[in-house]
């Protein structure tokens, strides 16, 4: 499997596997960056499908809305494609998608969420009058007190909590990699982050 | 839950299982919209991806364009902007824009499985297309002359 990253050509057939198929982490990303260096577009199209919720996470983390959100994600992808030529490292992919997110969310256009955002949102994804088994409806409700308290938390938190939820996959170990999790400083700070949570939720009548 | 920690990491069973719930929660609260993926694959389904982004200027009192298929969009990149003025007509939409600064620049408009269309601003920096579907949209602007030609894309947006 491997070594069929280094014969890559920009013609596709349809009966031979892409040379990334089977690979995870960042030999996947190694593999489908060579190939999208000669212009293979499979090889972008699968980055794009693989790394779009680490770049959606990081877009909301930073307090975008989820429209602003869409149109950053975006961007973001339309400048990594543009510049890859510059990123020789396909271990540092995840940490310029994080750096350029980052930024793209921080400019003056990027619409920020009001302090107690998405309450329509949360609305919408919430069946709360449906009746439904009782199980349900707890694991509900509990999300929404979660959710509340979340959203509650300074900005760096909720991004630092999102990242660490998705570093805590296997499929996204490179976002642990990005962050240095556990080494440096984000061990403790995502730790007063989670102590913040909890007294949120306690101070509403707590999960737990 | 994957043990994030390691050997080398310290996080304590409750912070876990807090990371556990926050975790199915964002998933069920907060997940990628399901077209963003497919949203992205088309915008960068171009032939040359040697492209500027222009940003969608946007302004709460127009926030209903997305969808509604009517209204103003400002789009800018360093120093051109753009403007379209979108107008439903039927099924289809017809779109007047304008570039800032003027310029006989070519425009390219491209619906997700409907091609694109395509015309030339005029010397005002006025375009028009009719007829154009509805659907995910992008607008491509070539500037320049001869000697530099640059191609600023916008973000797709859905008409």
């Amino acid at each position: 499997m491997r070594s069929g990253a280094e014969t890559v050509t920009d013609v596709e057939t349809a009966e031979v596997d892409p040379p990334w198929e089977g690979l995870t982490g960042a030999e996947l990303h190694a593999a489908c960056m060579h190939a999208a260096r000669a212009g293979d577009r499979l090889a972008m199209n699968r980055l794009v499908a693989e790394l779009t919720p680490l770049v959606w996470h990081v877009a909301r983390g930073n307090g975008l809305d989820r429209h602003t959100a869409e149109d950053v994600v975006q961007t973001v992808w339309l400048a990594l494609f543009t510049h890859l030529e510059s990123l020789h490292d396909p271990k540092a992919l995840a940490a310029w998608l994080i750096t350029t997110t980052r930024r793209e969310a921080q400019r003056p256009h990027g619409r920020k969420t009001p302090p107690l955002p998405l309450t329509d949102e949360f609305a919408e994804s919430m069946p709360s009058t449906q009746p439904a088994p009782e199980d349900e409806a707890i694991r509900a409700d509990r999300d929404r007190r979660i959710w509340q308290a979340f959203t509650r938390l300074p900005q760096r938190c909720q991004e630092l909590l999102r990242m660490t939820v998705l570093a805590g996959r296997a499929e996204y170990q490179l976002v642990a990699d990005a962050l240095r999790i556990p080494r440096g400083s984000v061990g403790p700070t995502r730790g007063r982050c989670l102590n913040q949570l909890r007294d949120l939720l306690s101070s509403e009548g707590g999960v737990r | 839950m994957t043990d994030i920690g390691g050997s080398t990491g310290s996080i304590s069973s409750d912070d876990q299982v807090l990371l556990a719930d926050l975790g199915r929660m964002l998933d069920e609260t907060d997940p990628p919209p399901g077209d963003l993926v497919e949203r992205v694959q088309f915008a960068i389904a171009l032939e040359n991806l040697d492209v500027e982004v222009a940003r969608w200027e946007r302004m709460d009192a127009l926030s209903g364009v997305r969808g509604g298929g009517q209204g103003t969009i400002t789009f800018t990149v360093s120093d051109l902007t753009v403007m379209i003025n979108l107008t439903k007509v039927g099924q289809r939409h017809r779109i007047d824009g304008w570039l800032v600064p003027a310029g006989e620049y070519g425009v390219e408009v491209r619906v997700a499985e409907h091609g694109s269309s395509c015309t030339t601003a005029d010397e005002g920096g006025r375009f028009v297309l009719d007829e154009v579907p509805c659907g995910t949209t992008q607008i491509v602007v070539t500037v320049g002359d001869v000697s530099c030609l640059r191609t600023v894309v916008t973000p797709t947006i859905v008409l």
